[in-house]
């Protein structure tokens, strides 16, 4: 910032201009960083949802919608909710936007980032089911492409891998261990991505024009860029469902037992599922459709990124063990 | 469409930004010999009449093409600020300087004025709560989409930052005009990152001793003449502390985020 200086009576510039030395700042915590990622994501999701689209019946409509095919009970108190919310469109909208800014800004603002990662936890699952039907696990919809297990849960995950704790003892090989430790932090990234590998072989997605119907369909209402790049990426796969399909499962399989493999192995695996998550943020989710303007959220792309850094390999000396006193301040 | 009252509520909140940062500017008391104020309060002034005008129904202030010459020289002028800033400081320039975040405040205003489409009714910027917020888009939404980003970004930094005590609630001591930026305990340098910094994480300073001092904070707000500043009531002090700029910034940001995304 510069700074005027009314010197003898005339406005003068404190030193010259631009060439202060900026003092050195702290270093940032790695888990740190990967919260305020996660703050980010949340607040454009809270902002996304204040959307003129949330304020009319297509809201509405889309929460009923994801009812569609699931079991009874699952499904009726998806549909009693999306009843709810066409009656009380405008109040319930403002309240879960509101909600969704709260937390992420929440998460930023450090004396509640415990309250806010935790609430974060409860509303995800919540919305998981009364939002996203549970991201059609249970009703044959889901796919990679379309952010199977449903983009929420991944909040919820990364919630609970970026608690700010850390277990005593040995110290954490990636940051996504420092709170549940490597084995659980391990298993629940090959349970997501084994079962986005299944999801990609299920009859839906490895239908011939399985994944070109997918592609193509998000095309609609998107800049002319991005419209060419679905145009284009949907005629790779026209007639090709299976090898596709295939292809995609084995790099998801690859991922998913990645974290087992040495460090240096580790790295390439996850630099593949970095790939593989702007891939299908890019071309199968086209951004979470934000730039058409009727996205809720944007989509589960960004937040596999997130989770692939949480599992990159870190020296031991970034996740110190920490004695229960000093726990309570950690972030 | 986005109801008209929270988008009122939104245009309330950038007329308190914009009467803080009128305030901040007279109590540098420009006007006096060796007084400072900061070309950020200029900008906030500027940002808060501009973006409650464009959120309120029946504020008009100035014309459009008026705000795209104001948003373009402040893009200016932060530019240069951000290049200069940048030869001496390199990237830290554009993540930990406080210039470039106000570069992408002014850039985003700018393009928002210059990329509104017309609405079928005519209503122009003014008012989106008028004529609709479903009827008010921007041309080119990547970048609007961009610019969202990368203002979600900043606050999110500013938030972490301010709740981690980097900026004070005082004002910033003063010290010698042409000394180099010392600040030594600010942003809980050298703390543990793990950990939230201290109260000694606050801007310290270095001995006033002398009249026509200027601060040289790292969040480059208010710096006061040594004197004034001990003559200072406390709510002066808060008003030109480091704290407060970071705060309008940080709901300067969010909201125009937001009006970024809901013109898509």
């Amino acid at each position: 910032m510069s700074q005027v200086a009314v010197v003898g009576g005339r406005a003068a510039w404190r030193g010259k201009l631009g060439t202060e030395v900026q003092p050195a700042g702290a270093r940032l915590d790695v888990r740190r960083a990967l919260q305020l990622a996660l703050a980010a994501i949340w607040l454009l999701d809270g902002v996304l949802q204040y959307q003129a689209f949330m304020y009319s019946k297509g809201f509405s409509q889309m929460l009923a919608g994801t009812a569609a095919g699931n079991p009874g009970v699952v499904a009726h108190p998806i549909s009693w909710d999306a009843t709810l919310v066409e009656h009380h469109l405008v109040l319930l909208n403002t309240i879960f936007a509101t909600i969704q800014v709260l937390l992420g800004l929440g998460i930023a603002f450090r004396p509640t980032v415990r309250v806010a990662l935790a609430a974060s936890i409860a509303w995800a699952l919540g919305v998981w089911w009364f939002g996203e039907g549970l991201g059609g696990v249970l009703n044959g919809a889901a796919s990679p492409l379309n952010g199977a297990p449903g983009a929420v849960i991944i909040y919820a995950l990364l919630a609970v891998l970026l608690w700010p704790a850390d277990r005593p003892g040995a110290s954490a090989p990636f940051t996504a261990a420092r709170a549940v430790g490597a084995p659980v932090a391990r298993a629940l990234w090959l349970v997501l991505w084994l079962s986005l590998a299944y999801f990609a072989l299920t009859p839906a997605n490895r239908a011939s024009q399985g994944l070109n119907g997918m592609i193509a369909g998000m095309e609609s209402g998107q800049p002319g860029w991005l419209a060419a790049i679905e145009r284009g990426a949907a005629s790779l796969v026209a007639g090709q469902g299976l090898a596709a399909s295939i292809a995609l499962a084995v790099a998801l399989v690859v991922i998913a037992v990645g974290v087992y493999l040495p460090p240096s192995a580790a790295k390439a695996t996850l630099v593949l599922a970095i790939v593989v998550a702007l891939v299908i943020w890019v071309v199968g989710e086209a951004f979470g459709m934000i730039l058409a303007g009727g996205a809720t959220d944007p989509n589960s792309g960004p937040l596999l990124v997130l989770l692939a850094l949480c599992y990159w390999p870190v020296r031991a000396s970034a996740a110190p063990a920490v004695s229960p006193s000093a726990e309570g301040k950690a972030l | 469409m986005t109801p008209a009252w929270i988008l009122d509520i939104l245009a309330a909140l950038m007329l308190v930004v914009a009467a803080v940062s009128a305030g901040r500017i007279v109590a540098a008391r420009p006007w006096q010999h060796g007084s400072v104020f900061t070309d950020t309060d200029v900008a906030h002034l500027l940002m808060g009449i501009a973006m409650a005008g464009t959120l309120a129904a029946g504020l008009s202030t100035l014309p459009n093409v008026a705000w795209d010459v104001i948003f373009a020289l402040l893009t200016a002028w932060f530019a240069v600020r951000v290049v200069l800033d940048a030869r001496t400081n390199g990237g830290r320039a554009l993540a930990g300087g406080h210039c470039a975040p106000h570069l992408v405040h002014s850039a985003a205003m700018l393009y928002m004025f210059a990329a509104l489409a017309p609405a079928a009714g005519g209503a122009g910027m003014s008012g989106m709560g008028s004529s609709g917020s479903a009827t008010q888009t921007l041309r080119y939404p990547t970048l609007a989409f961009v610019f969202a980003l990368i203002l979600i970004g900043y606050t999110i930094w500013d938030l972490d930052q301010l709740s981690g005590r980097r900026y004070g609630t005082t004002p910033a001591r003063a010290r010698l005009t042409g000394v180099p930026a010392a600040v030594p305990a600010l942003a809980g340098a050298g703390s543990s990152p793990s950990t939230l910094p201290g109260p000694q994480a606050e801007v310290t300073s270095t001995p006033a001793s002398t009249t026509s001092l200027a601060a040289n904070t790292d969040d480059g707000t208010a710096a006061l003449d040594a004197d004034r500043s001990g003559k200072g009531s406390a709510a002066q002090g808060l008003l030109l502390s480091p704290a407060v700029t970071v705060s309008c910034r940080i709901a300067m940001g969010a909201t125009m985020a937001f009006m970024l995304i809901i013109m898509i």
